[in-house]
């Protein structure tokens, strides 16, 4: 596909969004509901086709991905949609719309950013072009061809385009969308921004991770059970490579040791019936530096200890301080002491500028205090463990808000 | 000057390294001596594992001691990153006369490499260096130098900027001088300078630097419009990489760009594999070796191997595995280290691999190193 093919994909869809904005919000609202009842659906076709393929595509598991599908598109029924885009969107009444077209640069390998990131500019009646993840050429095309068996007029408003990042012309044009949705790492952002004229058209997601926290009352018994299984099963979910995948856990001083060996339990547990899955030769080699690493600080008497199979499977970490270190990911979690809520806050301030998630538990009735400040460090989702990886619909990523952040502004 | 006096043992082995280091290589190459070699490496392993606390307690932690230990390949290595946690020497701290630091955004996420002397890390890279980038030097004619890297002066814990000013110093003609001065590239001096062809003459002139200094050099003579054909025996060393820089640029993308703006062309373009944790470097064969295939090649007193990246037995050859390094001029800290870098072997020697191109992580999660970055 070349940079032609791109800009008369983009004209097509410059018209089927006149045809698009003369129907009835309510109408492609219930479309797009039907779409997401499909998705939903184990035994449906979309379902079917991604356990069948992404797993080859992206390296996942097959138990992964059909554990991280179920778990993820749970929430998002066409009851949610209608309710999500009711509350979003009713104050603005028939006016809203979204922009001419939106072009949408996906990237990761995780298929629900992609099958949302298609499903909010429709829901504002804006045609989407969408440029596939070079990790996922599979989610994309199914999205498209999900919305056209449910509403053909409506799958006529969406473009999947596939050129490589390289190609300057292509994504020049590509980049005459009226309103660019870039996911990415954050150079990628910063690249795509500097190439429009009008960098407020550009919306990005960039590189984001997220936490786990457990407070006194989630250290023992059958509590440290629930958190930490619950933990192992967020990171295991799409190999810890998502946003919302903890990359840390954060609990009290004198406790890091019970919670890291029973993360450790939890994390071979899960290994069993959700395999991690393909892992490239750098990361088994960061993954073996990082233990070497702790190894000898915990020889030399700093109360490091390195949990760990004898592959590179998982590992846990637990660490005698809370200071930053690399994190190969791949199901590698480091268990860092707190003394309080002040110094967790403190502990939690180098990850701010690119928090998305905390799991939290055991801190009782200091909870409701703890929510504002962690929204304030910047967590846009803040649930039990075992549920970072299933957000609602209106999950405001990054603290956009779902739906409304692509309304038209005239 | 070696080892303070009142440590015989390590005097004895800063000298054994520095004389190695010495020795002239000939047409063949650099002799490979696999028995002095180890002789030394165990040597130093049991100096080392006697005077480095952490470094013993690792070891036992493994149950390795110079008593079950026979071979070098043995030696248990520590990884690079452990620097940054502790100060690993195999002397008193108090007596270190300097400190190398690794490149980073603050004290916390800097390794640190204390010496007691330079004379092992001077004789080493000195060798080195004229081996690979001067093979061809038949006597002690000056020669022309360019660096693009602060001097010693501006960045006293950084090992390359000590390389440089240490080669400079020994071969340096006069007019030899940094091009990156008070923290910034002096790009008018340097077009002046390239204009008149450094004023090389007939002599090799040796333009050196990192890797990211010569694509500024290259992104300002682009942006001027300028070309320049630089003496035909000029050769050009880089090194480092682009870790935390909103650039990168493959290997071949810059030697490219290098060949069309200064008009050096890729075989007589050297790089070097070296770290702050390490006395010693690997360059490139391409101007020793010009008939054989680009590849790291080791000095005799260093031995590298190539570890399963998910495990510790060594790759079958050719294949990709983990670098783990036996550096004998690592005499004041650890000799054995182990990498997160990935090789492959190349003949009698090695390739250090990139990463892929367009490798992300799968996912939106950070790099952590994007994270460390800004802690």
């Amino acid at each position: 596909m070349n940079a032609a093919d791109v800009r008369d994909r983009l004209a097509s869809l410059r018209a089927a969004g006149e045809v698009l904005r003369s129907r009835r919000p309510e109408g492609v609202i219930e479309a797009l509901a039907a779409v997401l009842d499909r998705w939903r659906d184990p035994n449906g076709p979309e379902r079917c086709e991604l356990e069948r393929e992404l797993p080859a595509a992206t390296g996942f598991s097959p138990a992964n991905v059909k554990a991280g599908l179920a778990l993820a598109l749970a929430p998002w029924s066409g009851d949610a949609l209608r309710d999500v885009t009711r509350r979003a969107l009713a104050p603005l009444a028939e006016a809203v719309r979204g922009e001419d077209t939106t072009g949408v640069i996906l990237a990761g390998a995780i298929p629900m950013p992609t099958l949302l990131a298609i499903v909010e500019p429709l829901a504002l009646r804006s045609p989407v072009l969408a440029k596939s993840a070079s990790r996922d050429p599979v989610t994309a095309h199914l999205v498209a061809r999900s919305i056209a068996a449910v509403d053909p007029a409506l799958g006529e408003a969406v473009g999947i385009v596939d050129f490589p990042s390289a190609d300057g012309e292509a994504l020049e044009a590509f980049l005459g969308a009226d309103r660019i949705v870039a996911t990415g790492s954050d150079e990628t952002i910063a690249a795509v921004a500097r190439r429009v004229a009008d960098p407020k058209r550009v919306l990005g997601h960039g590189h984001r991770l997220s936490v786990a926290v457990l407070g006194p009352e989630a250290v023992r018994g059958a509590a440290l059970l629930e958190a930490t299984r619950g933990t192992a099963l967020d990171t295991a979910l799409w190999d810890q490579l998502g946003c919302l995948s903890p990359v840390v856990v954060f609990a009290p001083r004198g406790a890091c040791p019970e919670v890291g060996a029973a993360l450790a339990n939890a994390l071979a547990e899960i290994e069993a019936r959700l395999p991690r899955g393909a892992v490239a030769p750098r990361v088994e080699a960061l993954t073996m530096h990082e233990r070497s690493g702790a190894e000898l600080r915990g020889a030399t008497g700093g109360d490091v200890v390195v949990h760990c199979d004898d592959s590179c499977a998982w590992t846990v970490i637990v660490e005698n301080d809370a200071e930053p270190r690399p994190m190969p990911l791949h199901r590698f979690l480091r268990v860092h002491p707190s003394d309080d809520a002040a110094d967790l806050l403190a502990a939690l301030a180098p990850y701010a500028k690119h928090l998305a998630g905390v799991a939290l538990a055991g801190f009782g009735s200091e909870e409701s205090a703890l929510r504002p400040e962690l929204a304030a460090l910047g967590a846009s989702r803040i649930c039990a463990p075992g549920e970072l990886q299933a957000p609602p619909l209106d999950w405001p990523r990054d603290g956009i808000p779902a739906f409304a952040a692509l309304v038209r502004t005239e | 000057m070696t080892a303070p006096a009142g440590d015989p043992a390590r005097a004895a082995l800063d000298d054994a390294v520095i004389a190695w280091a010495r020795e002239p290589w000939d047409d063949t190459g650099w002799p490979r001596d696999d028995a002095r070699f180890e002789r030394l490496a165990l040597a130093l392993f049991a100096h080392q594992f006697e005077h480095c606390a952490p470094y013993r307690r690792f070891c036992e932690n493994r149950d390795r001691t110079p008593e079950n230990v026979a071979r070098w390949q043995d030696v248990p290595a520590i990884p690079t990153g452990a620097f940054k946690e502790l100060a690993l020497t195999s002397f008193p701290i108090e007596r270190a006369v300097h400190v190398f630091r690794t490149s980073g955004t603050s004290a916390k996420t800097r390794g640190a490499l204390h010496l007691d002397t330079l004379a092992v890390y001077e004789a080493s890279l000195r060798a080195s260096f004229l081996r690979h980038l001067l093979p061809d030097r038949t006597d002690d004619t000056p020669v022309p130098m360019r660096v693009l890297a602060p001097s010693m002066k501006e960045a006293p814990d950084s090992s390359l900027s000590h390389m440089f000013d240490a080669v400079m110093t020994e071969v340096g003609a006069a007019g030899s001088r940094h091009w990156v001065v008070d923290g910034g590239l002096d790009t008018e001096r340097v077009v002046r300078e390239l204009e008149a062809g450094c004023d090389a003459g007939d002599a090799p002139l040796l333009v050196c630097g990192t890797a990211f200094s010569f694509v500024h050099l290259l992104e300002a003579l682009e942006k001027e419009g300028r070309r320049f054909a630089l003496p035909p025996n000029t050769r050009v060393m880089e090194t480092g990489g682009f870790k935390g820089r909103s650039r990168v640029l493959p290997r071949d993308e810059l030697y490219a760009w290098i060949d069309d703006r200064l008009g050096v062309a890729a075989a007589r373009i050297v790089n070097q594999y070296g770290m702050t944790e390490l006395g010693s470097q690997f360059y490139d064969s391409v101007l020793c070796d010009p008939r054989g295939p680009r590849r790291k090649l080791a000095p005799p007193w260093t031995r590298v191997r190539l570890l399963e990246p998910g495990g510790s037995e060594e790759v079958a050859s050719g294949e990709t595995g983990r670098i783990a390094i036996v550096d004998l001029a690592n005499t004041g800290s650890v000799c054995a280290l182990e990498t997160a870098d990935l090789g492959r072997a190349v003949g009698d020697g090695f390739e250090v691999l990139g990463r892929e191109p367009g490798a992300e992580e799968r996912g939106c999660s950070v790099a952590a190193d994007l994270l460390l970055g800004e802690s």
